[in-house]
């Protein structure tokens, strides 16, 4: 029994050495807590930017990688003080078939293609990753309001790269619509341009690319659920599509008005806002970025018409009188024919007889 | 009668001429005994003289023809000649280029309009593709339009400078009488009248076609204009007018096409008497029998007027001959 007893304490040294060994070798949260919990740890870059280092342990224990240790990303933290530490590769576990359970999707794939992903892959150190836009230690599902890529925080997250256009998107009717009237059906960046498949507008797979852009837009505005809730005109694309310009850019054309050529991409307002691109002041400006030398004649009149209703004004009747008009000769000829060839059969046949 | 039987059934021909020589042989030194003849009137003798002896021969021939019969000797009767039919002038060549350039005008104009308008159809796409995209279309719509308006022009000089123009165009202005032969047809084709309309050059039919060109001609150029040059046209006129302009081409060109497929195709082609196509519009000419029957009272004109002109020669060459015989004697 004394050779049992000393193989059970033999094997329990064994297991204390290993977990012990263990944790000397991967310092614990407990421990990168102890500095990265000062708010005022911070760090100096090689080109002089000054970055916090500070971790606020409270919200990451509430992220989705609440259960993994810091050293799982930060791979290269074995030794105190962890000094130039890689930026963290998002790719050793979301990869296909990996055995932690994270997930793995397309998505991956698309940033890579993307205008982002391409920009990275060249070694332009400004080009977002996975963490520039998703967030490092503070990562939640999008559905959570804490969340970057919550549908309410996506123009501030892209904002912090595209300073400009976030500027004037968050006063657009687009923007206002989101971020004041928290209606979350109004596009954020990432409804127009993608997400992770993000492309340059020259890309002809690009959504806002010339031609794809008046699909882009009929995604909410021939929406007929959205149209009825929020009382957004509806003519607007089923009027463009029957236009020259929208049988012009159907067909191929590449000079040729799509709809953000007129309502601009960003600085989208009511037609009745002064700002707009759209406003009656402004259109023969914004007409004559096409038609040189365009006048206030250009706005003396609708642009999104539908000869079919009332609304329209004298096209309407115009198109009423062209249709009655082709309905009743047509009518009038056809009987005639009919007629005379009514009388033709019989004459035929009394000859015959 | 002057020969054997077995003689003539074996070269009749060579009889014939043989006699018709002798009997020529004879007239001539009968004449040329006491006159002496210019070679204008030896001919124009000669050629009475053959007639006259054919018209005997023939008679010969028939009576013979008789005989071999009674003896059950098959020989086919002789060929008459078809009397070919006659053809009136209807179109002239003037007209009838203007027509072409016209037709192939407005084909252009529906092949590459249409696709605009039914954009949403698979063949629209196909089209497009076809032709090598949408601004080579664009540009053969001009093209078409370009042939349009010039024939269009060209067409009021015509009928404003040339005699057959304003001729013509007397003829194809609307009178009461067009609505007249319409009630009197309309009554014809469903039963209450006997005899059609007795129609003049033109039909109302043919003046419908006409008038309904000017119709289009008038809503398709201008508003085409304005849409050709859209930027000319909105330093004049605001915007509404272009869009005027866009339902109104695109309505017309509907209704012309209509007209075109259902109308013109059943009076120029599908009509069973007609089919697969007046061809009028190629020779310029229309059969007696088709003249009779659509424009009656054009026929007895050009009938009267060809009487007249006959008679008139007669009485010129009565005149001539009298001189003649004058200068003869």
């Amino acid at each position: 029994m004394k050779i049992n007893r000393i193989i059970i304490l033999f094997c329990f040294f064994l297991i204390c050495l290993l977990v012990q060994g263990r944790t000397q070798e991967l310092p614990s949260n407990q421990e990168c807590k102890h500095c990265h919990s000062n708010p005022n740890l911070k760090k100096v870059l090689p080109d002089g930017r000054v970055i916090s280092e500070y971790v606020d342990f409270d919200i990451f224990y509430k992220s989705i990688h609440k259960k993994q240790a810091c050293v799982y990303c930060h791979i290269d933290a074995t030794n105190f003080p962890c000094k130039n530490l890689q930026k963290v590769n998002c790719q050793r576990c979301h990869y296909k078939g990996n055995l932690a359970g994270a997930p793995d999707l397309i998505k991956y794939k698309e940033y890579g293609e993307s205008v982002h992903g391409r920009a990275t892959a060249l070694g332009d150190v400004k080009a977002p990753m996975c963490q520039d836009c998703h967030g490092s230690h503070y990562i939640f599902d999008k559905a959570d309001t804490l969340s970057r890529t919550n549908k309410e925080h996506i123009p501030q997250t892209c904002g912090t790269c595209h300073l400009n256009i976030y500027d004037i998107y968050r006063i657009s009717v687009h923007g206002e619509a989101l971020r004041s009237k928290h209606i979350l059906a109004a596009p954020s960046c990432a409804d127009c341009h993608g997400e992770h498949n993000i492309k340059e507008h020259t890309d002809p797979k690009s959504k806002v690319f010339l031609t794809q852009v008046s699909v882009t837009c009929a995604k909410c505005h021939a929406n007929m659920e959205l149209i009825k809730k929020y009382d957004i005109p509806v003519e607007p694309v089923e009027t463009y599509k029957e236009s020259f310009h929208g049988v012009a850019i159907k067909f191929g054309a590449k000079t040729v008005a799509n709809c953000t050529s007129c309502h601009e991409s960003h600085a989208i307002f009511k037609s009745d806002d002064p700002r707009s691109s759209i406003y009656i002041d402004n259109i023969p400006r914004t007409c004559g970025k096409c038609h040189p030398g365009a006048s206030e004649n250009f706005a003396k009149g609708k642009i999104h018409i539908n000869p079919a209703k009332k609304e329209a004004g004298i096209i309407y009747y115009v198109s009423q009188f062209f249709k009655y008009l082709t309905l009743s000769v047509m009518l009038a000829l056809i009987i005639y024919i009919i007629l005379d060839l009514r009388k033709k059969l019989i004459v035929k046949r009394k000859g015959e007889e | 009668m002057f020969f054997s039987k077995k003689k003539k059934e074996l070269e009749p021909k060579v009889s014939l001429d043989k006699l018709q020589g002798e009997i020529e042989q004879e007239i001539w030194d009968d004449l040329t005994k006491d006159l002496s003849l210019t070679p204008h009137l030896k001919e124009e003798i000669k050629k009475l003289v053959k007639e006259r002896a054919r018209e005997e021969l023939q008679k010969e021939l028939k009576d013979r023809y008789a005989e071999l019969k009674e003896e059950k000797v098959e020989i086919p009767p002789p060929e008459v000649k078809k009397k070919e039919e006659v053809m009136y002038p209807r179109l002239s060549l003037d007209v009838r280029i203007q027509h072409i350039i016209l037709m192939v005008s407005t084909i252009i104009l529906i092949i590459t309009g249409l696709p605009i308008k039914f954009h949403e159809l698979a063949w629209a796409k196909f089209f497009f593709s076809t032709v090598g995209g949408l601004q080579v279309s664009r540009i053969l719509h001009r093209v078409g339009a370009a042939g349009l308006i010039g024939i269009a022009l060209y067409h009021l000089l015509f009928l404003a400078f040339s005699k057959e123009g304003r001729e013509i165009f007397k003829e194809l202005l609307p009178r009461k009488k067009d609505l007249k032969d319409l009630w009197i047809m309309l009554n014809y084709f469903i039963g209450r009248k006997r005899e059609r309309a007795k129609f003049g050059k033109f039909t109302y039919v043919e003046k419908f076609d006409y008038w309904a060109v000017y119709w289009g001609m008038v809503v398709m150029v201008l508003s085409g204009l304005i849409l050709w040059f859209l930027g000319t046209a909105l330093r004049i006129f605001p915007k509404f007018v272009a869009d005027i302009a866009k339902e109104a081409h695109s309505d017309e060109a509907t209704l012309a096409t209509l007209a075109i497929i259902i109308w013109h195709f059943y009076n120029a082609h599908l009509n069973p008497e007609k089919f697969p196509m007046n061809r009028s519009w190629l020779t310029g000419k229309i059969s007696e029998k088709e003249m009779e029957k659509e424009h009656f009272l054009e026929w007895v004109k050009i009938q009267e007027e060809e009487e007249k002109e006959i008679e008139t020669k007669k009485a010129e060459e009565g005149k001539f001959k009298e001189q003649r015989g004058e200068n003869i004697l």
